[in-house]
């Protein structure tokens, strides 16, 4: 096992008194890796608006009115 | 034989309306199918026969007393996660196997007032959380086209009870896909409305940023008939819209004129088999018969779409389940379990920055892909069906995890952005399994997708198809 999983097995253990349940879980929390790489790429492509958003007033402002 | 059971929900109706047959007919008629069918199946979790057969005799009653409600003296089956005051909903999962709600679900009591009533819970993917129909505690829900293959879920029993011709409709919930998923390989109809269409109160939650209520059906009809009275607000709901609801048949007028269709070159269909491929290609051709214009252009933002939305999904599970992953890890199935770890290393930064980012990426999506189309046409599942065996995490080889995830890959984008999609039957793949064309549209656009289901459905007869499983049960003609 990586430092990546021990790390996160560790910090799952820590904040949330669970402990990986299987062999799947632990394949699946490592691919999370993915999800970092994922974030990472999206990195200064959105900027957050000064503006508090809504979903909900978005649906509302996008929605169909034929 | 094609019979009472062959009907669609508006036809049951109006069969019932017209005294072409009575609600008791009916209920016999989807209980021969079951009957014969559904030991192969495993659609169906508990049935409540003597209820049923009381609830039938009164809706005749009401018809003979004048009464007439829109869906009056239609036996109906549900995912067995909606909730009904003091009866036992399981939400697939041994942890909830004698679950006792004290409320009734908002959705259940609608129907009820426009006259249907309910005779069964279906079988569904543990807590909804997968798109197989795998279940460890009641067992795997087997596809009635070809009893190996996935039938999609989360909505397993709803899709496979519609296909087998023992149900009339079927509310489904979906997360990341679990109405259209079923619906696709099952040969039937599935609605997701727009988030905030449909109230949630008395159902389980998995994820309340994505969660919605919506029905399968034989056809777009049908969908239409039951989100009309499912929809609009419900103040023990507060999440849910105060937008008006229209009568959604007005809308199946099946003027496609002018209509502009967008195709995704990007995303979509990577990786798709070409059987599904074709099957969309030649759907779009009868879309264009009938006056509606296909472009093909690459959508934005989807790279931001599937990063977020996975992140949302998954912590907003992991962090419901936190008490009986503490508790009792052992008593889910092992792929469930396993998906629900994962969300626990998830920093918060990264849920809020994913929740913070969806309305403004919905603004910017619709401005740019809804600026040039009406609505988007996708294959719902861009893979031939796996095998439930290709699929099962439990017991499969690493990487199963992978053929697992890529059936729900088309659907998932859109309950991030929250927008309406149907999926309708338009082929078979060469197992003989269906083929499902999904149909994307604007917030509260439901009216406008379903005249293109609806459209599609008049000039095809792919959902009319039953499976062979059915030659030779004896039912009521």
């Amino acid at each position: 096992m990586g430092v990546f999983e021990t790390s996160f097995e560790s910090t799952i253990a820590r904040w949330h008194g669970i402990t990986p349940p299987n062999d799947p879980a632990k394949r699946l929390a490592a691919e999370l890796a993915d999800t970092i790489a994922a974030f990472e790429a999206l990195r200064g492509t959105l900027a957050f608006e000064d503006e508090p958003s809504s979903f909900e007033a978005a649906l509302q402002a996008t929605k169909d009115t034929a | 034989m094609a019979g009472l059971a062959d009907h669609s929900l508006v036809q049951a109706a109006d069969a019932v309306r017209s005294g072409e047959a009575t609600s008791v007919d009916l209920l016999h008629a989807c209980w021969a199918n079951l009957d014969a069918v559904n030991p192969q199946l495993n659609a169906v979790i508990w049935q409540e026969r003597e209820q049923a057969e009381a609830a039938a005799r009164a809706a005749d009653a009401a018809v003979r007393g004048g009464q007439r409600g829109t869906l009056l003296g239609v036996p109906m089956a549900h995912k067995d996660m909606y909730y009904q005051a003091g009866k036992r909903s399981t939400c697939g999962s041994a942890l909830r196997r004698d679950f006792r709600p004290t409320v009734a679900a908002t959705v259940i009591e609608r129907l009820a007032a426009a006259g249907a009533y309910t005779f069964a819970g279906l079988n569904m993917a543990e807590f909804a959380q997968n798109p197989t129909g795998h279940n460890k505690t009641f067992g795997d829900c087997h596809n009635p086209w070809n009893l190996p293959y996935i039938t999609g879920g989360s909505s397993s029993g709803s899709g496979a009870s519609l296909a087998a011709r023992f149900n009339y409709m079927a509310l489904g919930s979906d997360t990341g896909g679990s109405v259209r998923l079923p619906a696709s390989a099952c040969g039937v109809t599935g609605l997701k409305p727009t988030q905030t269409r449909v109230s949630r109160h008395g159902v389980m939650p998995l994820s309340f940023s994505h969660d919605n209520v919506g029905p399968l059906a034989r056809t777009a009809r049908d969908c239409a008939r039951v989100l009309t009275v499912i929809a609009g607000h419900d103040p023990r709901d507060p999440t849910s819209s105060h937008e008006p609801v229209p009568d959604y048949e007005s809308f199946l007028d099946g003027d496609l004129r002018g209509l502009r269709i967008g195709v995704p070159v990007n995303y979509f269909l990577d990786g798709a088999d070409q059987p599904i491929g074709a099957a969309m290609d030649a759907a779009l051709q009868v879309l264009a018969g009938r006056g509606a214009v296909v472009s093909r252009f690459e959508l934005p933002l989807m790279d931001a779409v599937a990063a977020y939305g996975g992140i949302v999904s998954r912590v907003e599970a992991s962090t419901i389940h936190a008490d009986w992953m503490r508790a009792d890890p052992q008593a889910y199935a092992a792929h469930i379990s396993a998906r629900l770890y994962a969300g626990y290393a998830i920093p918060a930064t990264y849920y809020v920055e994913s929740l913070s980012r969806r309305g403004p990426i919905l603004r910017a999506f619709a401005a740019e892909v809804f600026g040039k189309v009406d609505v988007l046409v996708t294959p719902t599942i861009r893979t031939c069906l796996p095998t439930l065996a290709e699929t099962d995490i439990d017991h499969g080889p690493p990487g199963t995890e992978h053929r697992f995830m890529a059936v729900s890959a088309n659907t998932r984008p859109f309950n991030y952005l929250g927008l309406p999609a149907i999926s309708v039957p338009c082929g078979f793949d060469p197992n003989g399994l269906p083929i499902g064309l999904q149909v994307a549209g604007r917030p509260f656009g439901e009216g406008r997708i379903l005249r293109v289901a609806d459209a599609y459905q008049a000039d095809t007869g792919w959902h009319r198809a039953r499976p062979a499983i059915l030659d030779g049960v004896k039912g009521r003609a």
